[in-house]
């Protein structure tokens, strides 16, 4: 089976599409201009793409053939009278050269993650908010529950601002969602979205709860792995309780001095429940582990990890971005994954073995894999 | 009428269209009427609390005018309005 890629960047999205054996990827270059923040597919094979910019704000396209792209006349968007995050609004306000915008409103600037679930698409959004569209983009409407969450004016946002930057569903249960928040926690709705508990009980909180990354199986959608500022988890129940999980992970060190493996992507493959992250040497680089880039596997449920780096280039001095690595789930499975200097990545073999399937283009935000 | 110029990345939401015409005593009302005509385009020009985006420019009688101004600015039958879009760097 084929695979096309939604390669979200700075300045556009590559779609890169290959033949029926992952071998041989043809690319074109769609949204030129934009940076392409996320994309999704609903289950009749629309595709979705975020964009946005500091200055015309965000806006969601549609594709029905990965060639045609149209925007919508809506967007998530947050209600006139909810009131911003200060903190957030001076981190997202940067480009506000004028300095004049200080009266609190809370706006979306930015779609950071679209996830298919129950014939709907979610947006989660900076600031952080949640919005679900059930007529294929024509509304978005704003999930209260969450963007309403009694502890909201003690949300604190990450250096890159209050994002709600991963959305995971529940394959049998539509009541139950998680949605990971940079960096105020790691939520669950066990009721459809009314109310939404906080899930980092055995993370090291130390600096906030700075989720980075969370991913699991829907189908199997108990166990849970995470990727935080401060290392790598996994849960079997459902997010209530979290052990380490890093047991042959390169180690970095933190600004504060702590040691733990630090990292964004973090990707599963469903058919082996194999588990993949990149890692990088603490905050304070966010660099490879001595300039050799490496995924590291884990088929034990994240006990042991292994690095594989067949393929990948020993002199690397880019990262990878929380939403830039994705698994297409066939078999067996292909994961896939973008740097933050415009290289794509594949592997056809479950992560053993890499190679490069495109470079050049610009930084890379999102990658999406999606069999057609 | 006022013709407003628009930056490449909005022409997906005109139609291809680089100049439109509108109608509007002020900046923000040809933008106003702008965003009758193209919903997408609105979304890209107002915020949730319906004001103009923060860091949208424009240029008139080339002069910036600056979103908190755009409410003030006259602009008469005949005038262009250049819509910028915001690059910097590479």
């Amino acid at each position: 089976m084929a695979v096309s890629l939604i390669v979200g960047t700075k300045k556009g999205a590559a779609i890169l599409t290959s033949d029926k054996d992952r071998q041989t990827w043809s690319g074109d270059f769609a949204l030129k201009g934009w940076p392409v923040t996320a994309s999704a597919r609903d289950d009749e094979g629309r595709y979705y793409a975020a964009v946005a910019n500091d200055v015309f704000g965000p806006a969601i396209f549609v594709s029905d053939d990965l060639k045609a792209w149209k925007q919508l006349e809506s967007a998530p968007r947050f209600n006139p009278g909810d009131k911003g995050n200060e903190q957030h609004i001076r981190i997202a306000g940067s480009a506000d050269f004028m300095g004049r915008y200080k009266d609190g409103p809370r706006l979306v600037d930015q779609v950071w993650t679209l996830h298919a679930a129950h014939g709907a698409i979610y947006a989660g959004t900076s600031e952080a908010g949640l919005f679900a569209t059930r007529d294929r983009g024509q509304s978005w409407e704003p999930v209260s529950g969450f963007n309403d969450h009694p502890n909201r004016a003690n949300w604190e946002p990450g250096f890159g601002g209050l994002c709600a930057h991963t959305i995971l569903s529940d394959k049998n249960n539509p009541n139950r969602m998680w949605v990971g928040v940079s960096s105020s926690g790691f939520f669950r709705t066990d009721d459809g979205g009314k109310t939404w508990n906080e899930k980092s009980k055995g993370v090291n909180t130390d600096t906030g709860i700075c989720v980075h990354h969370v991913t699991h199986d829907p189908a199997n959608p108990d166990v849970l792995f995470r990727q935080d500022h401060r290392g790598v988890y996994r849960s079997d129940d459902a997010g209530d309780t979290w052990l380490v999980t890093e047991h042959g992970l390169p180690g970095g060190e933190l600004s504060d001095g702590h040691r733990c493996s630090f990292g964004f992507a973090i990707a599963m493959d469903r058919q082996s429940s194999s588990v993949f992250i990149a890692p990088l040497e603490g905050d304070n680089f966010r660099l490879p582990h001595n300039g050799q880039l490496a995924i590291y596997k884990s088929n034990d449920k994240g006990m042991n990890w292994q690095p594989r780096k067949t393929g990948l280039p020993s002199h690397c001095y880019s990262g990878v971005l929380r939403g830039a690595m994705a698994a297409d789930q066939l078999n067996p499975g292909g994961i896939y994954f973008g740097t933050s200097s415009g290289t794509i990545y594949a592997s056809t073999d479950v992560g053993e073995s890499w190679r490069e399937v495109a470079n050049e283009l610009p930084r890379i935000m999102s990658v999406e894999a999606y069999a057609t | 009428m006022i013709r407003v110029q628009v930056p490449p990345i909005l022409r997906a939401v005109t139609g291809g269209e680089r100049v439109l015409e509108a109608e509007g005593a002020t900046v923000r009302e040809v933008f106003e009427n702008i965003a009758l005509r193209y919903p997408a385009l609105g979304l890209h020009l107002f915020d949730e609390r319906s004001g103009i985006r923060r860091n949208i420019i424009c240029i008139h009688r080339d002069l910036v005018v600056r979103a908190d101004d755009m409410a003030d600015r006259s602009v008469a039958q005949g005038e262009e309005l250049i819509l910028a879009n915001a690059f910097a760097g590479g």
